[in-house]
């Protein structure tokens, strides 16, 4: 479900249905860019690829904004650089539309993005002729860190008081506009604080990675909706307006991106570009790293909790065989088929142990490639050293549901997929 | 004829002016604006079900997140 191009193919054909007189305007909440593997102030070739590719994606089928959430600044540093910064405006205008209200540069190699932009829509419905002037402010929290830390300095940034800075600047910005939306990276309790203390905004449109389609919040005079993980649901936010041009209401909808909405044309040649060169750039990093001597990683794989389904077999020989051929035994090779295969996003669902000392990645742990035993009966190193029982309970279907999710997997039910894996 | 010949080229330059401005717009214009072929058949009624009812909302603003480097999502 989801993406570039199911999504531009439902905008226009919702601009279609309703005559092209509704203006629409097209938002993002932060989390567009990957900093996965970013180690020693920098981010590996292929990495920095697909955020491009996002830069030049979201241009081409244009944004009108999109917030910088702390996951994002290690690419917004590449972005940034005052060093060739008029040529990079020139090529990726959408550089311009990335806005944060409370991250800053650390130092003046940077230059600071914009805390907001606003967009001019004329209305031909509610208030007709009237022209609208809409403010789209954006907000992060501070990147977490441990259990109850917070990180306010990452890549090169410095994240401020997210409610600090919205009563410094939202005065600034009802000013001049007629329509607030704030884009929030935020957990819900900070998202109902920062609506709470702030009269001036309208509507808020958060986002943590979050799974839920509930029905939107209202705190203050601002309408509260979250933004779908990957936003394999569109958020489409339909606002009412009265004859004297203020808004009435607010209705949010979640429209499933699924195999119901075909393609735009012209987003999938975007899409399938940039596959093509991010393909190209993880050839050359594989081909770089299998000539280098094993790594570190590899060579310590004995201290992983876990120990592959080759120590299972040794025992488990006929529960093996039911493993092998099931579809468990080859989900790398489905995300191989769409060169996905070092996409954390995907890859934690199909590996085991995946950032809990198991799979870190196919260079350095491909012995955790799969969905193998251990996924879902628990790390086996004790048990292989030290055989009985005790090990291997494993809970069902919750345990199931933690990737054959909805979105995932729309067709799960357990009582039909079990028996392709009993055992 | 001097100020004829001044009229005449001022307003080729407006002309000039006003045709490549035209043209920077369009080339940044938004979703749907423009290069409008369709994917969607709107007379499909499961294309119907998922646009709702058209129960003239003034304007719309859609929205997503998270998609954390990636225009596609896992396969």
């Amino acid at each position: 479900m989801g993406g570039l191009a199911r999504r531009v193919s439902y905008i226009k054909a919702f601009k279609h249905r309703s005559n092209m007189e509704v203006p629409t305007l097209l938002v993002d909440a932060g989390n567009l860019f990957t900093d996965d593997r970013f180690s020693a102030s920098q981010l590996p070739p292929e990495v920095m690829t697909r955020n491009k590719w996002v830069v030049k994606g979201y241009g081409a089928f244009r944004h009108d904004a999109a917030n910088i959430s702390y996951l994002d600044l290690p690419y917004l540093a590449e972005l940034l650089k005052k060093d060739g910064y008029d040529q990079r405006i020139a090529d990726y205008p959408f550089i311009e539309r990335l806005v944060s209200a409370n991250i800053h540069p650390m130092d003046d190699q940077y230059r600071e993005p914009a805390p907001y932009v606003i967009k001019e829509i004329t209305l031909k419905r509610g208030a007709p002729d009237k022209t609208l002037k809409v403010g789209i402010i954006g907000f992060s929290e501070p990147k977490p860190a441990g259990p109850n830390g917070k990180e306010t300095v990452y890549a090169g940034f410095r994240i401020d008081d997210p409610f600090e800075a919205a009563k410094k600047i939202l005065p600034e910005l009802k000013r001049k506009t007629d329509f607030i939306v704030a884009l929030a990276y935020m957990d819900i309790g900070s998202t109902q604080r920062l609506a709470t203390e702030n009269s001036e905004i309208d509507t808020i449109i958060a986002a943590r990675q979050t799974s839920n389609m509930d029905e939107p919040q209202h705190f203050n005079r601002a309408t509260i909706t979250y933004a779908y993980n990957q936003t394999k649901y569109l958020g489409e936010l339909r606002v009412y307006m009265k004859g004297d041009g203020s808004p009435e209401n607010q209705i949010n909808r979640y429209v499933a991106l699924d195999s119901t909405i075909p393609d735009d044309v012209p987003a999938q040649d975007v899409v399938t570009q940039a596959h093509t060169e991010f393909t190209a750039d993880q050839n050359a990093s594989a081909s770089s790293a299998a000539a280098a001597p094993k790594s570190p990683a590899l060579l310590a794989s004995s201290d992983s909790p876990y120990v592959g389904v080759e120590t299972c077999a040794g025992c488990h020989e006929k529960e093996n065989q039911v493993w092998a051929s099931s579809r468990h035994a080859h989900a790398m090779a489905t995300l191989e088929k769409r060169n996905q295969q070092f996409d954390n996003e995907c890859v934690k669902c199909h590996v085991v142990g995946f950032q809990r000392g198991g799979f870190q990645s196919l260079y350095t742990t491909p012995q955790f490639a799969n969905v193998q035993c251990e996924e879902c009966h628990g790390p086996g190193r004790q048990h292989a050293n030290n055989p009985g029982k005790g090990y291997g309970f494993m809970a069902t279907p919750s345990g199931c549901v933690q990737c054959h999710k909805e979105p995932n997997d729309p067709d799960f039910d357990f009582a039909v997929y079990w028996p392709k894996i009993q055992h | 004829m001097r100020r004829k010949l001044s009229l005449v080229i001022a307003a080729t330059f407006i002309t000039a002016l006003a045709v490549i401005n035209h043209g920077c717009s369009r080339s940044g214009s938004d979703v749907g604006d423009n290069d409008d072929a369709l994917a969607v058949d709107l007379n499909d009624s499961k294309i119907q079900e998922r646009l709702g009812v058209d129960d003239g909302y003034a304007f719309a603003i859609m929205y997503g997140a998270d998609i954390h480097g990636s225009l596609e999502t896992c396969g």
